[in-house]
């Protein structure tokens, strides 16, 4: 059975209940990255995937719908800054230097030295 | 003698022709027809004895079903041959490097309140393990599929 077989009421739900997606591949797996018209409809897709895959567990299937057309994660990745926190740490969770989160933040940051717990930065690239 | 068969042949294909009621050609433009209203592109269909033959390549399984659907519903159609194949899928890449994908997700775990969750990232392959509370479960495998890696490799257990 192919994965779009084993995933084409997912497929028909989503084509149902107004979902724009489209299609890709990846060793084994199936992409459906979408656009939801609401939170109902992408619960929905969310409960078609668990009843198709229970607890997710098969590994074979990414299900990235994001809701009314703002990307997954909504309009880009940011980090929150805890206690303890410096920007060459920061940088170091994501491969990234100090300097880059530094440039993405200028708006925010005085001094690359002084962060606060609790700031919201923007990570550059994510 | 032969002049003798030839006639009742041919006297036996009015018969049956009569019978059927709609020609193949008819209900070949039928289907054609009711693919075209049900928006279904880039299927060809062939009628021999009331029987549909769909060929041709479609985007997806979604439009594959939705055809032989579609032929199912024409009347004097007897049964229909599904040959239509989907369309071969662009490759999925991964969103950003694995290390990026990485620190995304602590982030949007930790955001979520998914303490417990131990994430690896290699090749575009995200593995989630540990233990997170059963009512948190979905969430952080919402959080491992919505990161823009290539592959999930779930290992999260259901805690209290």
């Amino acid at each position: 059975m192919s994965l779009q077989e084993k995933y084409q009421t997912l497929l028909e739900l989503a084509n149902q209940n107004g979902t724009s997606y489209e299609l890709s591949e990846a060793d084994g797996v199936l992409h459906v990255n979408g656009t939801a018209p609401s939170e109902e409809a992408k619960q929905q897709l969310w409960d078609e995937y668990n009843r198709i895959d229970p607890d997710y567990r098969a590994g074979d299937l990414m299900l990235n719908v994001s809701v009314g057309g703002a990307a997954a994660g909504g309009g880009g990745h940011t980090y929150t800054v805890v206690s303890g926190d410096n920007l060459t740490k920061i940088g170091e969770k994501y491969g990234i230097s100090w300097n880059q989160i530094y440039e993405a933040n200028k708006d925010i940051l005085k001094d690359p030295d002084k962060i606060y717990p609790g700031q919201e930065l923007k990570i550059p690239g994510a | 003698m032969k002049i003798k068969f030839l006639t009742v042949l041919s006297l036996a294909i009015v018969v049956l022709l009569a019978a059927c009621g709609k020609s193949d050609a008819d209900l070949q433009k039928a289907v054609a027809a009711k693919l075209a209203a049900d928006n279904v592109t880039g299927v060809t269909v062939a009628v021999d004895k009331g029987v549909a033959t769909l060929t041709g390549e479609v985007a997806d399984i979604t439009v594959k079903n939705k055809a032989e659907a579609s032929a199912k519903g024409v009347e004097g159609i007897k049964s229909v041959v599904n040959n239509t194949t989907t369309r071969p899928l662009p490759a999925a890449t991964p969103a950003a490097a694995d290390p990026m994908l990485k620190g995304k997700i602590e982030e949007n775990l930790k955001k979520a309140g998914c303490t417990g969750a131990t994430i690896d990232v290699k090749d575009g392959v995200v593995t989630i393990s540990g233990t997170v509370p059963d009512a948190k479960y979905a969430e952080c495998i919402r959080v491992v599929q919505e990161s823009g890696a290539l592959k999930p490799n779930n290992l999260l257990q259901k805690g209290k």
